[in-house]
């Protein structure tokens, strides 16, 4: 049987040997190397590209996970990278994600669990449970970046200016100070290029930006 | 003095014109007097047939023989009266006649010019007075003795003038000289009362001591006048320099200015007194430490307002420095502060984190009673969450590697789902290329997390609303709720408020606070591209 080859990059020993212990029961997995940091990581990876899987910790001295998962990307290798991480906030998540993190998973996780996501992660496919995902959907719905020429806020502003209302009307209800709104103004009048108020309702309607 | 010269002056010229016109009077008089007893000589001498004897000549001529000649007879006299005789004695004849005495007095009694004390007489060489006297009428001038200096000085053949005593012992002007006729031993005097002649002088001198009377009235009155008009104002000129010496540039009074002088001087006074005050206030306002108060220096020559401009300056640039080295050191003690929260954090976080979860490994490895294994996985789960808790209070790794905005997005949700209140963070930094420095974030963080803590204690809010946005040249953070809000100068100390404005000042940033019921809000204002955070 052909099993998974396994190396495992975390900075702190007994975590190493905890991880090393655990994995040691499965016959299926071969923890084949321990690296306590990313620099160690890559140049392993460099010399062993056959290696199938890396259990990869966030926060490490020298090279980080982020930083580990760039280098990943640029080395010839088949090698799929699963996160193990005490950071359980979405943006966290995401980016790991977005640097091509086969999975997520936080440290306490439960070991049945862990193995579980080696072996789906082996076999070549992305992994997130259920609890990871929300953490990094919830994240994404509030990050979206707009491709707009004006931003939500620039558009909530010019709404509110567009109804006749005061610096002062707007701040208050956006909740913002005055020299805000005015500096959203200007940045508005700005990148719709034009000279005053009147101008930008008219171009703005024009653009049905309102 | 001047009149006293001119008085002098005067005299000497007035006395040397009556000595003059009396020298020509008597040279007039002798001239006169030698023409007539010449005359008489000469008639007398061509006419033989006339003779007299004593007696019808009312004289008693000694009996001795007399030459031919022209005596003084007058001590042959019976009366003693002025008696020029004439003796022929040629030719064996014997004749004697005596020249009347009225022609002499005649000539003498022709006073004009003399006013009235002027006189001209003869005097014989025994001093006794031949000619009658002006002022002893009724006397016989033969028992008037003249014994003066010109009488004396006369008779020794000398001609003279001046001043001196006459046989009334009076002081009078006279000229003297000797008649020269023959053998006769007369002289001749014209004289003057001084009183007479320098009764004018007097006048004169009455005059003029009247007029320096007035002079030096007028002179003190006018001085009495000029002590008031300007004296006075120069005295009290002076008490005002003195005050203004003594420090007191306010009570200072106006005066009454008479003339233009003394009324630029008191203008010029005026301007010291406005310019002195200036100063003063100029100082006082230093003295405060209102150090943006102005001062123009009054002219280029102003050194105590250059010299206060100048300590302002200084005291301008120490206050400066000290501001500085007080938000250095206060930073520095934040920095400290923040960098041993974060040291302790991660310690937490990454440290003891890993090790619980290295315990987990262990216990899944070895406790084989799969009950106990997942009880202690969940007590184990349990403490790992809380460090997490804890280590994300102390100081959000979150923040370390996405930002003050992830930081605030998770730590707003986190009081969301522990407290229940409405609270939103709009998050509106620039996605890519923010400028927002470490420390801003720090600060903006712990700013947040103090208002957010204050509301939650004090203000029983309902809707808390948190915008960060982000602008060329600035970042603001404007904060709101909803609570019962708060006075600021009722704030207790530790409210945190304190901490808030001087992590503000340590970015040297703005605060602006507005709070009522139902509405309190924070504005803070921090600069971007500041070097010095």
């Amino acid at each position: 049987m052909k099993t998974i080859k396994l190396v495992i990059a975390d900075d702190h020993e007994l975590f190493r040997n905890g991880l090393n212990e655990l994995l040691k029961r499965h016959d299926d997995i071969e923890v084949i190397q321990c690296v306590s940091d990313g620099e160690e990581l890559i140049k392993f990876i460099k010399s062993n590209p056959e290696t199938d899987i890396v259990l990869l910790d966030i926060s490490m001295p020298n090279m980080d996970g982020f930083g580990a998962l760039n280098k990943l990307k640029s080395i010839n290798t088949n090698v799929k990278p699963i996160i193990i991480s005490m950071h359980d906030e979405g943006n966290y998540i995401a980016k790991c994600a977005k640097m091509g993190a086969y999975s997520y998973l936080l440290k306490n996780t439960d070991q049945e669990e862990l193995v579980k996501v080696v072996r789906i992660v082996s076999g070549g496919k992305k992994y997130f449970s259920p609890n990871i995902s929300e953490k990094m959907i919830d994240y994404m719905s509030d990050n979206t970046v707009s491709k707009d020429i004006l931003s939500k806020k620039e558009t909530e502003v010019l709404t509110l200016i567009s109804k006749g209302n005061t610096t002062k009307e707007i701040a208050a209800q956006l909740y913002v100070s005055s020299r805000t709104i005015e500096t959203h103004r200007a940045n508005i009048l700005k990148k719709l290029n034009v000279k005053n108020t009147a101008e930008l309702i008219i171009k703005a309607v024009n653009m049905k930006l309102i | 003095m001047l009149s006293i010269t001119f008085y002098s002056q005067f005299s000497e010229v007035l006395t040397n014109r009556i000595l003059q016109q009396l020298n020509s009077i008597k040279t007039l008089k002798r001239f006169q007097v030698e023409k007539l007893i010449k005359a008489e000589w000469e008639s007398f001498m061509s006419t033989s047939d006339d003779t007299f004897s004593g007696d019808t000549l009312k004289i008693r001529l000694p009996h001795k023989a007399l030459e031919t000649g022209i005596y003084d007879f007058t001590k042959y006299d019976f009366n003693n009266e002025f008696t020029i005789g004439l003796v022929d004695a040629s030719n064996g004849n014997y004749r004697v006649k005596t020249i009347p005495y009225k022609k002499i007095m005649n000539i003498l009694l022709e006073r004009t010019g003399m006013g009235e004390t002027g006189e001209s007489y003869i005097v014989g060489e025994d001093y006794r007075m031949r000619t009658q006297s002006r002022f002893f009428k009724d006397s016989t001038p033969h028992s008037i003795v003249v014994k003066t200096v010109g009488v004396t000085n006369a008779l020794n053949d000398k001609l003279g003038k001046g001043l001196y005593k006459d046989y009334r012992n009076i002081d009078v002007y006279g000229v003297y000289g000797p008649i020269q006729v023959e053998n006769l031993k007369l002289v001749i005097l014209s004289e003057i009362d001084k009183d007479e002649v320098e009764a004018p002088l007097e006048n004169l001198k009455e005059r003029l001591f009247i007029l320096m009377f007035l002079v030096i009235v007028i002179a003190i009155l006018i001085s009495l006048f000029l002590t008031r008009i300007i004296t006075s104002p120069i005295l009290n000129m002076k008490n005002s320099l003195k005050e203004m010496a003594g420090g007191n540039y306010n009570e200072i009074n106006e005066f009454t200015k008479n003339s233009n002088e003394i009324k630029e001087m008191f203008e010029a006074l005026d301007d010291l007194k406005k310019s002195l005050q200036g100063a003063v206030n100029f100082s006082k306002e230093i003295g405060s430490m209102n150090l943006n108060s102005q001062y123009t220096p009054k002219s280029k020559k102003d050194v105590l307002g250059k010299s206060l401009l100048k300590m302002r300056d200084k005291l301008l640039e120490f206050r400066n420095n000290e501001h500085i080295s007080r938000i250095k050191n206060k930073r520095q003690l934040v920095e400290g502060l923040e960098n041993e929260r974060q040291r302790l954090s991660r310690e937490l976080h990454d440290g003891l984190g890993p090790l619980l979860t290295s315990l987990k490994f262990y216990i899944d490895n070895h406790v084989d009673d799969k009950e106990l294994r997942l009880e202690m996985g969940k007590i184990i789960d349990n403490t790992i969450s809380e460090i997490r808790i804890m280590s994300n209070a102390l100081a959000p790794s979150i923040m370390d590697d996405f930002g003050v905005g992830a930081a605030l997005t998770n730590f707003t949700k986190d009081i969301k789902k522990a407290f229940g209140v409405s609270i939103i963070f709009e998050d509106l930094l620039k996605p890519v290329n923010s400028k927002i420095t470490k420390n801003q974030e720090t600060h903006i963080f712990r700013i947040t997390q103090e208002l957010v803590n204050n509301t939650l204690k004090h203000a029983k809010a309902k809707n808390i609303r948190i915008t960060l946005s982000e602008f060329d040249d600035f970042i603001s953070l404007f904060y709101f709720d909803d609570g019962e809000g708060f006075k600021e100068d009722h704030v207790i100390l530790g409210s945190g408020i304190i901490n808030i404005k001087e992590r503000v000042e340590i970015c040297n940033g703005k605060i602006q606070i507005q709070s009522k019921p139902r509405n309190t809000t924070f504005d803070i204002e921090l600069p971007i591209d500041n070097e010095n955070n």
